[in-house]
């Protein structure tokens, strides 16, 4: 009994160093590689003959899973499967992974994603984190209200809940904007955009606010859009920090597309003008 | 290793900058206490109430027992924030209770379920021969209860009862995804603006282990306790 207790010991040890070890070394490959990384990751794709991106699935419009025919639709697939074309020939070749404004940052950190484009605003603190590439769409924040209310304008809001996502840029915006306006909000954070739907309903939240286009997709006939915006939002296509190449490429692509109006065709498609 | 220290998600930047806004996680903590206190109050209440009249030999009060505790254990805790903060409001108005208020009333009332049981098998793992001499020496109801079952029954209750306490505290981070400003809450929101994602989760698993570990040792001490005052 001894014997085996003291050789169970020993393999769970050894297994367990052989683990660290492992993983060590994994560390040790990358920093190694770092410089090569880029060339490797767009290769890795075209290797690979598929593109994994995360789009978003919940809004209309821009990214939204349609539950009848259970496909992506929207600009951003539609520009993902374009990419797809670009890199590798044909636009089924792409894989797309539905996110959220919380899971699209951590899934390209640990490579489940080699790109996101999900309404991504581009902000300088990001940028330290992913790369962005030149925006593909502007857009601007804005609030969604009960119509029985009778809201005007923002500064009507004063002292009011005000809805918003986590890990969006829109409680930041909506601060600067409150600061400037002299007036005060309270906040309550949620975690997607059908939960916060669901808060102005049941009267939790006075106010839904993020990206005016992610609101039309919410508009029913208690709700109505306030014609106030702010905060120019710029979305970019994210990428890992260290795939420099791919970023090259895509922005490459979306310069291009910019020029030869294929962007703006994808616009009036969405009806996003 | 060096990768690590300069970049990425565990960049010691990261580390730093978390050590910076550390008076938003001590609140945090605080709220958490709150919560965890307030619910426990309320699930041992409920739980011994409801766990006493399932341990009576009283067929009605057996049922009114049984219903509560089937619909609390077997229902999410998750499924009962969301109706109770998204569709009570949609009923009447007057349902519109503050995030506080719905954590503790639901964490209560889902844990009182657990704990109810435990009160009811602690009481039926008593030999019946403790009840019969009670009875014999002319002790009413209450009284057997109060002087002679009971404190038996406690010492059997004690492992699963703080094992339910724990699982309360643990439970008490659901109230983040009603917006609720505990430790969950904060490490997913201060994570989310500046992406400094690792050390807070970090930061957060700690702290609830530091409020769960000292309960768990000072439950076993007054197991120790107890085993020895009853043995010889």
């Amino acid at each position: 009994m001894k014997k085996t207790k003291k050789i169970f010991g020993a393999l769970s040890l050894a297994l367990l160093l052989g683990l660290i070890v492992g993983c060590g070394s994994g560390e040790d490959k990358n920093s190694t590689d770092s410089g090569n990384k880029g060339t490797t990751d767009l290769q890795k794709i075209k290797d690979a003959g598929v593109i994994k991106v995360g789009v978003k699935e919940d809004v209309p419009n821009f990214g939204y899973m349609n539950p009848d025919t259970n496909k992506n639709e929207g600009m951003e697939p539609d520009i993902a499967r374009l990419i797809a074309k670009e890199l590798t020939g044909s636009e089924e070749n792409v894989e797309f992974v539905g996110v959220t404004a919380k899971t699209r940052g951590p899934l390209l950190d640990n490579g489940e994603l080699d790109m996101v484009i999900a309404t991504f605003t581009i902000t300088d603190e990001r940028k330290e984190t992913y790369n962005f590439t030149t925006p593909y769409y502007k857009d601007e924040v804005g609030f969604l209200v009960r119509k029985a209310d009778k809201f005007t304008d923002t500064a009507s809001l004063d002292g009011k809940t005000i809805g918003v996502v986590q890990s969006a840029t829109t409680k930041e915006a909506i601060e600067k904007q409150a600061k400037e306006l002299g007036v005060t909000f309270k906040y309550q954070e949620l975690g997607s955009y059908p939960e916060l739907k669901t808060a102005l309903t049941s009267k939790r939240i006075d106010a839904f606010s993020v990206d005016k286009s992610i609101l039309t997709g919410y508009v029913d006939d208690s709700t109505e859009i306030l014609k106030d915006g702010f905060s120019p939002q710029e979305y970019g296509i994210a990428t890992k920090k260290a795939n420099t190449e791919l970023n090259d490429q895509l922005n490459k692509s979306i310069e291009k597309w910019e020029k030869d109006g294929t962007l703006e065709k994808i616009y009036k498609t969405w009806n996003l003008d | 290793m060096f990768i690590i220290a300069n970049s990425g998600p565990f960049a010691l930047y990261r580390w730093e900058a978390l050590l910076k806004d550390w008076r938003l996680f001590g609140d945090a903590f605080l709220y958490t206490i709150l919560l965890a206190v307030g619910s426990l109050i309320v699930a041992m209440l409920l739980g011994i109430f409801f766990g006493s009249l399932s341990a009576m030999h009283n067929k009605l009060l057996n049922l009114i027992s049984r219903i509560y505790v089937e619909f609390f254990q077997n229902t999410p805790l998750l499924i009962q924030f969301i109706v109770v903060y998204y569709g009570f409001p949609l009923i009447s108005p007057m349902l519109t209770f503050s995030t506080t208020t719905i954590a503790i009333i639901c964490v209560g009332l889902y844990h009182g379920a657990y704990i109810s049981e435990v009160v009811r098998s602690g009481i039926g793992a008593v030999p019946k021969g403790q009840f019969e001499a009670a009875y014999s020496q002319g002790f009413s109801y209450g009284k057997t209860m109060r002087y002679v079952v009971l404190p038996q029954a406690w010492r059997i209750m004690l492992p699963p009862l703080t094992n339910q306490i724990v699982n309360l505290i643990k439970n008490t981070s659901t109230v983040a995804i009603i917006s609720g400003a505990d430790v969950m809450f904060t490490a997913n929101s201060w994570s989310s603006i500046n992406l400094n994602y690792i050390p807070a989760f970090a930061l957060a698993g700690f702290l609830y282990f530091i409020l769960c570990f000292p309960l768990a040792k000072l439950a076993r001490k007054l197991e120790e306790n107890n085993k020895k005052a009853y043995t010889r």
